[in-house]
């Protein structure tokens, strides 16, 4: 058996092809060096199938195989799965503490502590109006003062509560916002599934669609920001997710089913979980913004509003109460000075017939560093270790973070150096074959236009 | 070997430059507010103590106004009693002279003239007045003598619920006795029940200087001397008070001083430690920047031709 004299010309060819495609894909990493989500692609060679040229054609007799020069199998994508499982885990955790640490941050600048803005100093002041008040009962200016510092405080006591009221109720609205149906979760979502279609699509007819893959891990790594997902792919190449805990996967195939409010719990974590776990214990959330600081809050309004009332009346249940509040709402919302106590009436002293007495005045006055105020800087320290916690908790999860996605850009990421390694060895190669169609050319040329020319 | 790309060497030199910077920035906040602590977070139980210090402080400052009016009411009172010791004494003086016999009639009801006007005088210092409050009255704020010759019954009130006090520090029992009773001193006059005050003495001088009763003046004189030793006591309770009260006033001028020191150490920065932090913080976040400046910049294409 003879080779074909064209059959060089073949193997060059594919050199020349597989040296090409090689060159683009480098350009096409090289383009996505940047691009958010994107996973570095290789070009898999392999040898073509020899040609087996039989014993009896050869000059000793013995069989050889002539190589046919490179194929290329596949072009794909450099990533590891099971750093992504990480990536995504830990990237949840990170958006959960960075959304408690911002909330809870708010209700700490609410508070305005300890800047002497606070409630602290509004109570300070009051008890000091009181202490000035007993030393002079029967002047106007001290009983005005004592009527201002009152309402001074009990303001304080509505606008911190107001404040954290609208933390409240913006969190409530983020977690709305997140779930609703222009909402991130459902935008992602139903991105996967249209992905999902695709993927199958172009894995059915047998290619890899490694672009569409690297978009759908970028949509799971958004999801997981909002709450932790696990995802598992499915025989066709589509991809099942599983969101913060719901019973029903939120896209299967093609289909996304959007969990409802309830399906959603503290638990869920990311976004949503840390926003659950602030939100109201009504609406699936723990309530932790009620329980643990608009509560306590309350119970502090309660007890000056309760300890000044029983030291102003001094056991005597006739005398209108110096503050109030309505019962329908809460203490620390509606607290006010009665408006039957005003500058006119007010007391110092408990018997009518002595106008010098101080009593009440004094007994007011020493409240100061007592149930109210103790109560109160506990909970500034309660609020300031709550937001201590929450920043560590996000800058441990954020340097964690910072170092699996360091170990997955190791891994996928584009290379420059690298890129212009290959590119210069792809080029080269090209270069090469291209030499070797030129040299088979001039073999050809040889033979047949110099050939048989003796004597002409 | 571990791959690296250029993505993770600009992320990395992003974060670090990051956080390099937000140290600087809390690095000088704290020089730019002296404080320590400007929000709970930095130092809860720091910021918590901040709260309790700051209150206890604008509780010694209300103290130390309860002080100082104290003082202010004790001087009044002071200086009252003085004046109701100087008008004893002449009392005493013309008491003295009427008693030797010597005096006519007539010099006698000068005597007499002068007696009633200083029971007039004595009233007077009696209804003295600080801040617009009777300062002799207990807590009734009565003028406490009528003038004229209304009766000389005591207007005010006495005995328990009649003390004005002042908060001196925490707790319902740390409080001093600033106001004085001097019903006991003065009595009620011949017109009252019967005692042997200094009104009713002086009225009776006066009386027994009128009729020229020289033996019963005698009698007045031991009534007297006894009511100005009495006088003399209620002074020296008085000064006791204005002790009491300045002694305080300077043990809360020692706890204001403290206390600013252990507040000033708890949410103060310490500027020579925040100042070094923050030149060690700069030249390392200067050595970033040119470190990435360098790094980021390069690459194999540098080199290719």
């Amino acid at each position: 058996m003879t080779i074909s004299s064209f059959m060089g010309l073949q193997t060059a060819l594919r050199g020349l092809q597989a040296s090409q495609e090689a060159i683009d894909t480098t350009g096409h990493n090289i383009a996505n060096a940047n691009t958010p989500g994107y996973s570095r692609q290789r070009v898999d060679m392999t040898e073509s199938p020899s040609l087996t040229i039989p014993a009896n054609s050869n000059v000793d007799g013995a069989g050889v195989q002539l190589g046919t020069g490179v194929d290329i199998t596949t072009i794909t994508r450099v990533r590891d799965t099971f750093l992504d499982v990480q990536y995504r885990a830990q990237n949840s955790n990170e958006n959960e503490a960075q959304t408690q640490s911002t909330i809870l941050d708010q209700i700490q600048t609410g508070l305005a502590e300890p800047s002497g803005n606070g409630l602290s100093k509004a109570m300070s002041d009051f008890w000091k109006a009181w202490s000035d008040f007993s030393n002079a009962p029967t002047q106007q200016a001290g009983a005005q003062a004592v009527i201002n510092a009152g309402q001074t405080l009990a303001q304080t006591f509505n606008t911190v509560d107001a404040q954290l009221a609208t933390v409240q109720s913006q969190v409530g609205q983020q977690f709305s916002q997140l779930i609703s149906s222009s909402g991130q979760v459902q935008s992602d979502a139903s991105q996967i599934a249209s992905l999902n279609k695709s993927i199958a699509a172009a894995q059915a007819a047998g290619q890899n669609p490694n672009d569409l893959l690297d978009q759908r891990d970028k949509l799971l790594d958004d999801l997981s920001s909002l709450a932790t997902t696990t995802s598992s792919v499915d025989s066709q190449g589509m991809l099942t997710v599983n969101f913060g805990g719901a019973p029903t996967p939120l896209v299967q195939g093609t289909t996304v089913s959007m969990p409802t409010a309830t399906d959603l719990t503290p638990t869920s974590g990311g976004q949503i979980g840390a926003l659950l776990g602030l939100y109201d214990a009504a609406a699936g959330g723990t309530g932790t913004i009620q329980t643990s600081y608009r509560d306590v809050l309350d119970k502090i309004a309660k007890q000056v509003n309760d300890d000044v009332n029983t030291a102003y009346q001094a056991g005597d249940p006739t005398v209108p109460d110096f503050f109030e509040w309505n019962p329908v709402s809460t203490p620390a919302a509606t607290i006010q000075v009665n408006p039957a106590v005003t500058a006119l009436n007010v007391r110092a002293g408990s018997n009518p017939a002595d106008p010098l007495g101080q009593d009440v005045a004094d007994a007011i006055a020493n409240l100061k560093g007592q149930g109210p105020d103790q109560a109160y800087a506990g909970f500034v320290a309660q609020v300031g270790s709550d937001v201590q916690s929450a920043q560590n908790a996000q800058q441990t999860a954020q340097s964690l973070l910072g170092a699996i996605g360091n170990q997955r850009q190791s891994v996928a990421g584009v290379s420059l150096d690298e890129e212009m390694t290959n590119l210069i060895s792809y080029q080269r190669a090209y270069q090469a074959s291209s030499r070797m169609m030129t040299t088979i050319d001039g073999m050809l040329d040889t033979l047949i236009n110099h050939t048989g020319t003796v004597g002409l | 070997m571990q791959r690296i790309t250029e993505l993770m060497t600009s992320q990395t030199t992003l974060y670090d430059l990051n956080s390099a910077l937000s140290r600087i920035t809390k690095t000088q906040a704290q020089l730019s507010s002296g404080k320590r602590i400007t929000q709970p977070s930095d130092d809860p139980y720091g910021a918590s103590l901040a709260v309790q210090l700051n209150s206890q402080l604008d509780g010694l400052d209300s103290y130390n106004r309860n002080v100082n009016d104290g003082t202010a009411w004790t001087q009044a009172t002071d200086s009252s009693l003085m004046s109701m010791n100087d008008i004893a004494q002449r009392v005493r003086t013309l008491t003295v002279g009427a008693a030797n016999g010597t005096n006519n009639a007539s010099n006698l009801a000068a005597a007499a003239g002068e007696v009633d006007q200083l029971t007039d005088a004595l009233k007077q210092a009696a209804n003295a007045t600080y801040n617009g409050q009777y300062i002799f009255s207990g807590t009734s704020n009565k003028q406490p003598y009528a003038n004229g010759t209304a009766g000389d019954a005591y207007q005010g009130n006495s005995g328990p619920g009649s003390q004005i006090t002042r908060q001196i520090g925490p707790g319902a029992t740390n409080t001093v006795t600033i106001n004085t009773d001097i019903s006991g001193l003065l009595g009620q006059g011949l017109t009252g029940p019967g005692d042997n005050g200094l009104l009713t003495v002086f009225e009776t001088i006066s009386n027994d200087m009128k009729t020229g009763n020289t033996t019963n003046l005698s009698t007045d004189l031991k009534n007297l001397d006894a009511n100005m030793s009495t006088l003399q006591g209620l002074e020296a309770n008085v000064g006791a008070t204005e002790s009491r009260l300045s002694l305080a006033s300077s043990r809360i001028g020692d706890l204001q001083l403290s206390t600013t020191q252990i507040l000033s150490n708890d949410e103060d920065v310490d500027m020579a430690q925040a100042s070094i932090d923050f030149s060690t913080q700069q030249a390392a976040y200067t050595a970033a920047l040119q470190a990435s400046a360098k790094i980021v910049q390069s690459s194999l294409l540098n080199f290719l031709q």
